[in-house]
């Protein structure tokens, strides 16, 4: 499920090693981990946004400000995921709502994937 | 449970499609079997064993291929296949939600535990099963197929996300996993969420739960997904920050609200307004400059809290304070003033901005504002709400009014949804429409559609929310919907561009705010006047020991009217920060000792509310708040000392200040009221003490002392009490109630003002018992009450010839309290000289117990007057209101509750208030007591006779009376003491006279009785009065 239908094994994401202030999340997928560990892997859900290949990505494609953390164990039976659209990532620690948007450039990187990207709904 | 057997059935179906499979698993993983056939087994008895067997088998597999071992995986590759396809053929014709569905067809697959809410659906697409062999052949094709539909499916998933629409069909059902609320440790919500997910992990698929929710909102608890309450127990098993105790179920209906958080829409960005978390400046406005979203720290500006003093101390070695033990107060920086004290300032130029900064001590300043770089998250950004006087002080020092433009639309930008709505008269405030009001038409997500009131216009403009801002007009009637005053109600007097000031409907104070923050409203609420125990106007003490008055609440504190008598001072308190509430009765003394409690009205007789006046709503520590309605200020509360307070008809006071009065103006013939309070105290056990005292009493300032008690308050015997055995200069000689020995002390060592009960009871006792008069005390009191006032009565005729006043004046507490009110003008004699000075001799009697003043006062003018027969009866019956023994005489005779020591009624109704409104004859009655008239009805009782009624033909001046006997006074004329009188109590439209008060002696019409009060229509003026029923005799025309 991580590479998008190709059938691979569902693997888990890394799990952040903190809980503290450096906590960030993927503006895509609100995956939640720490900057060091965004810096050294990447985001499992959206690969193509090459993390761990350009630091400066990190900062572009992730945030710190979001709101709840949500760990999916079971994304495909959870409601929880359902609802949260983010059923279909991998089990991991997600957040409930990023409060930022991608950038324009970064979100023709998803289209040209073929990845779908929601921006946050403003309240 | 036939259904239960059905699912059950199918498993057994499923297990036999799986068996061929994996048989590699079911031997590598049996660990839970025993465990699970057990539950099985109670649930479902009527399966078949074997087939139970297979299941458990079969789900242990299932959750080890799960789990994802590589081997295993591969397996289950293929194995996905063929059970997706199963589904798959059915799907399409079943169910038109493919995706769903399609993950569904995947959870099966995975993991088809009888457990599995969607067991329905399974079974429905299980049912026509194919056989096993067919599928196998199709495998590589349907894995084409899948692949296909997995990425058609993402596309579509691309447009559905969006809708809410698609949202709706994920609402959760009864199929789903439920959410469960799980107790942590505060602030670990979110560790223990990982720490569960990394559980999960380890442990693999035995933890059944689905997904743990920790909310940055909710502390102290998390949620967690299972299907069962047993899985969510098993799961926090062993948890550290989990506590076990109470799993609680989030019903269906509310699971979606678990989820949906708002986003903090607002990013910190330039120009945003934000409020500093921590440290001095913690509370603080600021205004963001600049961000570094990398390493998460902003520079933003504030007002300085900086004390050069301190700073130029430390910088010279001078001793520094260790402890800050305040914060200083925000004001801009002066560097020129930092100069003068030698304070060392750079001048430095930001490489990056190129701005000119001046340093101080590592501090940056700018145009008097401290640049700060603080890290984002001791920020706060959400509900900012800077408040009109915050933002007009953060103004830079000569800006003008257009540069808060950007303030203000950084404060737009912090709207909620649904700010604007129809109807709403706003205000384009950028842009070319510039200026143009009109009113909301229609408003969408960011658009507000406007009806311009311009006419040349368009119907209706869109516009931006953003360009617009609520408009008020004067003489609007508004709700302040946020902010500090929030739920505030009010009149609009005045709009100064987007700032509107309002009149509070409640506290009538002027209130400034943002039109933004304000909508119309025809509703009249107090706004908040309640944060958990304490409401608007309680005294409460803080935690710093000082104590005061709430005047307003606002949405999260208590503007507090502290009890600084000296000035007003206004402090802002929380909650936390209060630690009770005052709802003690507390009395107080004014300058001449009148003895104050709540709801007195007293008149403040100098500070900076000098002649302000009012009823006192709280008193403590000898300080008073009182309540003036003239009053603009604090909510019209001023707090005052209470000896700067002088009661306004103090009803206590009335016989003395009356007596005063009189005194000075009766040619002065008196010693003047300057004298000490105490020499009218009757002695100490009464050992005929009353004439004595009475005796030497009222001409001899000193020796009036005599027989007081009082307590000595400076000195080696302070804190004694006594009686005072002579005078002599200055020297008193007290008897010690303590120690058997006679002291003399400085007079100026001694405080009058001793608790009154002991001479109260005394007084009462004294009488009681040792007036010959009393045969038997306790029964004829209540007879003897009328005594005292026939005694009076005379003399209160009497008053009315001058020379009589003269002679009689002290001791009559009647006349002279109506000559007062006669006068109509309470507040010439509050404030003139001669009465002022007199009350001291009412402090004695002023103690505590309201009733206790009263009684005494006119006993002890008996004594004083040497009235020969005495006084005995006179006090008895004084006090006979709390003498328990004598209920009986109570109802006739005693001016019932406005005598009882502690009953509020009397003391709203106190007498200073009378000229002032109609309630005050009845006081004055009050302080009376009945005196009788002619041609009044009354019961006669004669020790041993019957009770006989009859009419006063005449008062005597000894105090006794002739009476015609008879209801209408036909019979025969006796002559009666006043205490075998009682007075008649008239009924409802009889004919009265009145006995008491301003109106003594007029005659009327009883319309009305309401309690104790009576409703009299005065003959003469044909004014309606209230006056107590007490001073109301039927009258018996002759």
């Amino acid at each position: 499920m991580v590479n998008q239908g190709g059938g691979g094994p569902v693997a888990v994401a890394q799990i952040p090693t903190s809980f503290g202030h450096e906590l960030r999340a993927c503006l895509r997928c609100r995956l939640v981990k720490t900057y060091d560990q965004f810096r050294e892997s990447g985001c499992e859900n959206c690969p193509f946004f090459q993390m761990e290949d350009d630091h400066e990505r990190v900062v572009d494609c992730t945030t710190p400000n979001f709101t709840g953390l949500i760990s999916v164990m079971d994304p495909t039976r959870s409601w929880a995921a359902r609802w949260l659209r983010i059923g279909k990532f991998a089990p991991g620690c997600y957040t409930l709502a990023v409060s930022e948007a991608l950038n324009p450039d970064l979100q023709n990187i998803c289209e040209e994937e073929h990845v779908p990207y929601v921006p946050p709904k403003r309240v | 449970m036939p259904r239960r057997r059905d699912d059950y059935e199918d498993d057994v179906e499923e297990d036999d499609e799986y068996d061929g499979v994996d048989e590699e698993d079911d031997e590598a993983d049996g660990y839970d079997d025993g465990g699970k056939v057990k539950r099985k087994r109670t649930t479902s008895d009527f399966i078949y064993d074997e087939a139970e067997e297979d299941e458990d088998e079969e789900e242990d597999d299932d959750d080890e291929d799960y789990g994802g071992g590589g081997g295993a995986r591969r397996r289950g590759g293929g194995k996905r296949h063929k059970g997706a396809s199963n589904f798959f053929d059915l799907e399409a014709q079943v169910d038109s939600d493919e995706e769903e569905e399609e993950e569904e067809g995947d959870d099966d697959f995975i993991d088809p535990g009888a457990d599995i809410p969607d067991e329905d659906d399974r079974r429905m697409h299980r049912r026509p099963l194919l056989p096993r062999e067919d599928e196998q052949e199709d495998v590589e094709e349907i894995e084409r197929r899948i692949q296909e539909r997995y990425a058609r499916s993402l596309n579509v998933e691309y447009d559905d996300e969006a809708t809410d629409v698609e949202q709706q069909a994920l609402l959760p059902s009864v199929r789903d996993p439920k959410l469960w609320m799980v107790k942590c440790a505060i602030g670990r919500e979110r560790e223990v969420a990982v720490c569960l997910m990394q559980k999960c992990i380890d442990r693999g698929p035995e933890l059944q739960i689905r997904s743990a929710v920790a909310l940055d909102h909710l502390k102290n608890f998390i949620y967690i997904e299972a299907d069962k309450e047993a899985h969510v127990k098993e799961a926090i098993k062993g948890m550290r920050n989990i506590f076990t105790g109470k799993i609680m179920l989030v019903p269906i209906k509310e699971m979606t609200d678990v989820l949906s958080v708002e986003s903090k829409a607002i990013d910190i960005s330039r120009d945003t307004w934000v409020r500093l978390k921590i440290g001095t400046y913690k509370g603080d406005l600021a205004k963001v400059v600049d961000v570094d979203n990398v390493r998460q720290r902003a520079t933003v500006k504030v007002i300085p809290r900086v004390d050069l003093q301190a700073l130029s101390n430390k910088l010279e070695g001078r001793e520094v304070p260790k402890k800050k033990a305040f914060t200083p107060p925000a004001r801009f920086m002066n560097i020129d003033e930092a100069r003068e004290l030698h304070i060392r300032v750079e001048r430095r130029r930001d490489p990056a901005t190129g701005d000119y900064f001046e340093k101080i001590e590592g501090m940056m300043f700018k145009d008097g504002f401290l640049y700060k770089n603080v890290s984002l998250k001791s920020l706060s950004t959400q509900n900012v709400q800077p408040t009109f006087d915050e933002l007009e002080k953060f103004r830079q020092p000569g800006e003008t009014g257009d540069g808060d433009m950007s303030s203000l639309s950084t404060l737009f930008a912090n709207r909620k949804k649904g700010h604007f709505m129809k109807g709403d008269r706003v205000i384009v405030v950028k842009g070319d429409l510039r200026n143009l009001k009109g009113w909301v038409e229609k408003v969408e997500e960011d658009t507000v559609h406007i009806k311009p009131n311009e006419k040349g216009l368009p119907k209706t403009l869109a516009i931006s929310d953003k360009d617009l801002c609520k408009y008020f007009e004067p003489g609007n009637h508004v709700k302040v919907v946020s902010g500090a005053t929030e739920g505030a109600t009010g009149m609009v007097v005045s709009v100064e561009g987007h700032v509107v000031n309002l009149v509070s409907d409640t506290t009538k104070e002027l209130i400034r705010v943002f039109a933004d923050n304000v909508v119309e409203s025809s509703e009249v609420t107090s706004g908040v006047t309640k944060i958990g125990d304490y409401e608007l106007h309680d005294l409460v003490v803080l935690d710093d020991n000082s104590f005061g008055v709430i005047i307003r609440v606002e949405s999260e504190a208590f503007q507090v009217l502290k009890g600084v008598p000296e000035r007003p001072d206004v402090a802002l308190a929380r909650l936390r920060e209060i630690k009770y509430k005052v709802d003690k009765k507390i009395f107080a003394k004014d300058r001449f000792k009148n003895t104050l409690s709540v709801k007195d009205v007293v008149k403040i007789l100098d500070g900076p509310c000098r002649g302000k006046q009012g009823p006192v709503e709280h008193i403590y520590k000898g300080v008073l708040f009182i309540y003036d309605r003239h009053h603009l200020e604090h909510a019209g509360f001023i707090c005052v000392k209470s000896d700067s307070c002088m009661m306004v008809g103090g009803s206590r006071a009335n016989g003395e200040r009356n007596g005063n009065s009189l005194t000075s103006k009766f040619s002065h013939l008196r010693t003047p009221p300057r004298v000490p309070p105490s020499p009218m105290r009757p002695p100490r056990g009464g050992h005929g003490g009353h004439n004595n005292f009475g005796g030497r009493g009222g001409g001899r300032g000193h020796d009036a002392l005599i027989g007081a008690t009082v307590k000595i308050r400076l000195g080696h015997y302070k804190g004694c009490k006594g009686r005072v055995k002579d005078v002599k200069g200055s020297t008193v000689r007290i008897e010690l109630e303590s120690q058997m020995k006679v002291v003399a002390v400085d007079r100026s060592h001694i405080s009058d003002n001793v608790n009154v009960t002991p001479s109260r009871e005394t007084s009462r006792y004294g009488m009681g018992s040792e007036t010959p008069m009393h045969p038997s005390r306790t029964p004829l009191h209540p007879y003897m009450t009328p005594m005292r006032d026939s005694g009076v009565t005379p003399y209160h005729d009497g008053m009315r010839t001058p020379m009589r006043d003269r002679a009689w004046n002290p001791y009559t507490p009647m006349s002279p309290p109506r000559d007062n009110w006669e006068d109509g003008n309470p507040g010439s004699w509050a404030t003139s000289p001669q009465y002022q000075p007199g009350s001291p001799p009412s402090r004695a009697y002023e103690a505590p117990t309201p009733g206790s003043g009263w009684t005494n006062t006119p006993s002890n003018n008996y004594n004083e007057a040497g009235t020969p027969r005495d006084s005995g009866s006179a006090y008895a019956n004084a006090p006979s209101p709390y003498l328990p023994s004598t209920p009986g005489g109570q109802p006739p005779m005693t001016p019932s509750s406005a005598y009882l020591p502690g009953t509020p009624g009397g003391q709203p109704m106190t007498p200073g208030s009378g000229g002032l409104d109609m309630m005050s004859p009845v006081v004055g009655a009050d302080s009376e007591g009945p005196w009788f008239l002619p041609d009044i009805l009354v019961n006669v009782r004669r020790p041993g006779d019957d009770t006989t009624p009859g009419v006063i033909r005449e008062v005597l001046p000894d105090g006794s009376s002739k009476i015609a006997l008879g209801s209408s006074g036909n019979g025969d004329v006796v002559t009666v003491l006043p205490n075998e009188i009682e007075v008649v109590p008239p009924r409802k439209l009889d004919k009265i006279k009145i006995m008491g008060g301003a109106h003594r002696g007029a005659t009327g019409k009883l319309i009305g009785i309401d309690g104790t009060d009576g409703i009299v229509k005065v003959d003469d003026t044909l004014d309606v009065k209230i006056l107590d029923m007490v001073s109301l005799a039927k009258l018996v025309q002759a």
